[in-house]
C-alpha cells in the first residue's frame, strides 16, 4: 500500500516504511521528477506556474505562495495515498519542509482524506524509540488485513 | 513518476562498527550496474530501480538494522546539490537530526528482533460519557 509520510523528507519513516513492506510516498520522489523532467533551475526552490496553478486545489489564492508550492507537491502524494504516518512536532522542519504552515495544512488534508493515520513523536530515550518502531509495525501490520 | 533511475542514499547508524569503506567495497560486490559514491555517513547509490530494490535487499539482509536508507531527488554528483562545486544541501539538516536519532532506531529494531514486545501502545480514542463530562465539571466548578 501507498503511505505517505510526513515529514515527507524523512529517513526514518522512510525506511521503516519500505523495510515493512510499504510503497512509502516522499518529496525526493516529485523532486526528481521535477529535477529529471522540467528544465526549472533548482527544484523544489523553484517551480512552475503549472505548480502553483495546482497547488490552488489545496490552498486559497490568498495563501503565501511558499505554501501554495509546497502543497502543489505534497497534495498530489496524500491524493494517492491509502495511509499515513505523521511524526508531531518535529523539532528540526527547517530546509524544504520549513514551513510551519505547510505543514498544518498538510495535517488537515490528510485528516479530511479521511485515511488510516498513526501520529508518532520522535524517541529521545530508548523506551521512546521502542514506543515509535512498536505502534509503526502495528500499524503499517493492519494495513495488509 | 520518473523510472529512468533511482538514486539512494545509504547512512550507517552511528552505533554501527561498519566504515563507509566498507559499506561501498560490500555494495560494489552486491549487485552489477550500479553507480557508488562514498560519503562521510555512508554512500550514494544510483542505478535503475530494479538493480537498486536488488541491492536494497542485499543490504537490509547484511547489515540488517545498522544502515538505513531514503531516496534521493537529485542524481550523484549534480552540480545544484554537490558540496565540491558549492551546491547547496536544504535536506540536510534533516539529514543530520535524524542521523542522530538513528542509534535509538537500531536499538528499537533489534529489540523487535530479539522477540520484545513491550511498548506503549496508542491509547484508544473513544466519546467521552456524559457523566465523566459531569464529573469533570463538577471538579472545577
Amino acid at each position: 500500500m501507498k503511505v505517505f509520510i510526513d515529514p515527507p523528507n524523512s529517513m526514518i519513516l522512510f525506511d521503516l516504511v519500505e523495510r515493512l513492506g510499504h510503497e512509502p510516498l516522499s518529496s525526493m520522489a516529485v523532486i526528481q521528477e521535477k529535477v529529471d523532467n522540467i528544465e526549472v533551475d533548482m527544484p523544489p526552490m523553484n517551480v512552475t506556474l503549472d505548480d502553483v496553478v495546482k497547488g490552488l486545489k489545496y490552498a486559497g489564492v490568498e495563501v503565501p505562495s511558499g505554501i501554495r508550492g509546497r502543497l502543489s507537491l505534497w497534495g498530489p502524494m496524500i491524493e494517492a495515498a491509502d495511509a499515513a504516518v505523521v511524526i508531531n512536532d518535529a523539532p528540526f522542519s527547517f530546509g524544504c519542509v520549513g514551513c510551519d504552515r505547510s505543514n498544518e495544512m498538510t495535517k488537515y488534508l490528510i485528516k479530511r482524506r479521511g485515511i488510516p493515520v498513526l501520529y508518532v513523536n520522535y524517541p529521545s530515550d530508548a523506551a521512546g524509540a521502542k514506543t515509535m518502531v512498536g505502534q509503526i509495525k502495528d500499524f503499517l501490520g493492519g494495513l495488509k488485513a | 513518476m520518473s523510472t529512468a533511475r533511482e538514486t539512494r542514499l545509504l547512512m550507517i547508524s552511528p552505533d554501527s562498527k561498519v566504515t563507509p569503506d566498507q559499506l561501498v567495497r560490500n555494495v560494489h560486490t552486491m549487485v552489477t550496474g550500479l553507480l557508488v559514491k562514498e560519503t562521510c555517513y555512508g554512500c550514494l547509490v544510483e542505478g535503475t530501480p530494479e538493480t537498486v530494490a536488488a541491492l536494497m535487499k542485499l543490504v537490509r539482509e547484511r547489515y540488517r538494522n545498522e544502515v538505513f536508507s531514503k531516496r534521493r531527488g537529485y542524481p550523484q554528483g549534480d552540480p545544484r546539490r554537490c558540496r565540491a562545486q558549492h551546491g547547496t544541501r536544504p535536506g540536510f539538516a534533516q539529514l543530520e537530526a535524524e542521523w542522530a536519532e538513528l542509534p535509538l532506531i537500531q536499538g528499537a529494531l533489534d529489540a523487535f528482533d530479539r522477540g520484545e514486545n513491550d511498548y506503549d501502545r496508542p491509547a484508544e480514542k473513544r466519546p467521552l460519557p456524559v457523566s465523566e463530562l459531569k464529573n469533570i465539571c463538577e471538579a472545577y466548578r
